[in-house]
């Protein structure tokens, strides 16, 4: 009875089925990597503090690809069985729906990785893409992001009435911070008044997070970010808990 | 055996009594249907038998189980079929049912199934490209890979076009023939005349019957109707006869109204007698929608929910 795996790679194929998720998670960083890395290079330069634009820009790619599959992947899938009834189909199985969850969960975070593995491959290959921290702090940083983002997900997943509601929900949070938050366009660049926005936006500071210890600054430099990434876990986290509803 | 007993079960959500003190039994190898009009509380009480709801109040056994606490080892021996419900859309039709055969400790061969069901062409097309009966079949599929005891359909056929609906009987009775129970709720009076040994009838949360099917439709009490056409004005004459409780006439058109079974062979013998002509003579015995409007005092619907 390896019921789970199945289950995992079901829902795996199923997500991969999805033309949406495949080119938001796995193609479109890897484009926007190729976009400004032509017009950019990946030269030291004085407007990038002495880092080379690709640098810089790649940690936020980073955020982009957990905020597309923890903030509109996730959501709508979570949604959509909802809607259709299968949660609770599965609610009748040996089963827990608890596991679908987890599925999930577990099938984003892979998702994750491999769109995280295709642009650093294409970065490095490309354009000689360089880390300058400290990796284990880039990872804890990473899965600070990961849990505020599937948090948001899970809440936004757990409450909406169907899928189409979930759409427009995710498109509303996802949109502003995909190209307010620094993780597609630098704030060093925007007006004061784009950021004093940004800073109502939980990914502004997983972008800041990861972007300061991919530039070689250390994860305690950080606790504003941190903490702000915890309190939107903790937050939607337990909101999503109370408030999931399964039917 | 009885595979599913319900005492006084109640569920309300706040002041809305959805099922009200409802008690039945399910004979184990038995096709029990429950009917009645949508919101009458059809799908509240067979999740409450499958544990899918927590009930208000009553004892619910389920094969010797308490839904309410052994859930999930009920789920080994039971199938279920949820009203509307529709599987992952982009999953292939054996993608879900490996899923499935992966639950049970003892599960039936899914491609037997399939073949049964006339899905063997459908094994790898995609669930968002099945017709709506090819759906429903791959549903009962699902529901049957754990080999259950007890098979729940609700509304199995609604929204299907005839000819698949009495598909959908036919495997039904099958199901019957191999020594399953059957619990279904549906829309359609027909298909419970058909298929159900037991019917009862809810509305508004309560029974209003429990019984056969013939049993239902002769304890409301209702005439069955004789017309037939004649040029004679016997109205008078045929309201003597035993039995009869109503006769109408207008012009040619006789109608005569009785419980008594009989009645026609007198009816016959008195027209001989009189030496009256008659023709087009025809029987209409009342049925389950007759039953239901005058048990319920509401038309019955077919609506397509």
């Amino acid at each position: 009875m390896n019921v789970f795996p199945k289950l995992t790679i079901l829902e795996w194929k199923l997500h991969l089925r999805n033309p949406l998720t495949v080119f938001f998670a796995l193609a479109f960083p890897v484009l926007m990597l190729f976009l400004f890395g032509t017009m950019y290079g990946n030269e030291p330069n004085e407007f990038m503090s002495g880092f080379g634009s690709v640098d810089v820009l790649v940690p936020g790619y980073i955020c982009m690809i957990a905020a597309v599959t923890g903030l509109m992947a996730l959501p709508l899938v979570l949604a959509e069985y909802r809607e259709q009834k299968i949660l609770k189909r599965f609610m009748a199985t040996p089963i827990q729906p608890q596991d679908i969850l987890l599925s999930q969960l577990i099938v984003n975070t892979l998702t994750t990785l491999v769109g995280i593995f295709l642009l650093l491959a294409s970065g490095r290959v490309i354009y000689n893409l360089k880390f300058f921290g400290n990796v284990l702090e880039a990872l804890a940083a990473f899965i600070l992001i990961l849990m505020a983002v599937f948090a948001i997900g899970l809440f936004i997943g757990g409450v909406t009435p169907n899928g189409r509601t979930a759409i427009v929900v995710s498109y509303v949070v996802y949109f502003p911070m995909l190209f307010l938050s620094g993780a597609t366009m630098p704030l060093e660049i925007m007006p004061q008044s784009i950021i004093n926005i940004s800073k109502a936006l939980p990914l502004t500071y997983g972008v800041t997070l990861l972007k300061g210890i991919w530039l070689g600054e250390r994860l305690l430099d950080f606790p504003l970010e941190i903490g702000a990434l915890v309190l939107v876990t903790v937050l939607f986290g337990g909101l999503a808990i109370r408030l999931f509803r399964w039917e | 055996m009885e595979v599913i007993q319900v005492k006084n079960l109640s569920k309300n959500y706040g002041a809305l009594q959805a099922v009200d003190r409802v008690s039945f039994a399910v004979p184990e190898g038995s096709v029990f249907g429950m009917l009645g009009p949508n919101g009458a509380g059809k799908t509240t009480t067979i999740e409450c038998i499958i544990g899918l709801q927590k009930r208000s109040g009553g004892e619910v056994t389920v094969l010797g189980l308490d839904p309410a606490i052994s859930r999930k080892e009920l789920y080994g021996s039971i199938g279920v079929q949820l009203q509307e419900t529709v599987y992952q859309d982009k999953a292939k039709v054996f993608e879900l049912c490996q899923l499935f055969s992966s639950m049970y400790p003892d599960p039936l061969d899914y491609k037997l199934l399939l073949e049964r069901f006339g899905l063997e062409a459908k094994t790898r097309t995609y669930l968002r490209n099945l017709s709506g009966g090819e759906r429903q079949k791959v549903a009962i599929v699902l529901a049957l890979i754990a080999n259950p005891r007890l098979v729940v359909l609700d509304e199995l056929t609604t929204g299907l076009d005839p000819q698949s609906r009495r598909e959908m009987w036919a495997y039904i009775k099958e199901l019957q023939a191999e020594g399953r129970t059957i619990f279904m709720t549906t829309h359609y009076m027909e298909e419970a005349a058909h298929l159900c040994d037991q019917v009862c009838i809810i509305d508004e949360g309560r029974i209003v019957a429990l019984d056969t099917v013939d049993g239902v439709i002769e304890n409301a009490g209702m005439d069955t109707m004789i017309s037939f056409e004649t040029q004679d004005e016997i109205g008078m004459v045929l309201e003597k006869l035993p039995g009869v409780n109503r006769v109408e006439q207008e012009h040619e058109q006789v109608r005569l109204y009785s419980q008594k079974e009989d009645v026609l062979t007198d009816l016959i013998l008195l027209l001989r007698e009189h030496a009256v002509e008659y023709r087009k003579i025809n029987i209409s015995r009342p049925g389950l929608e007759d039953a239901f409007l005058q048990l319920t005092g509401k038309e019955w619907k077919e609506k397509v929910s």
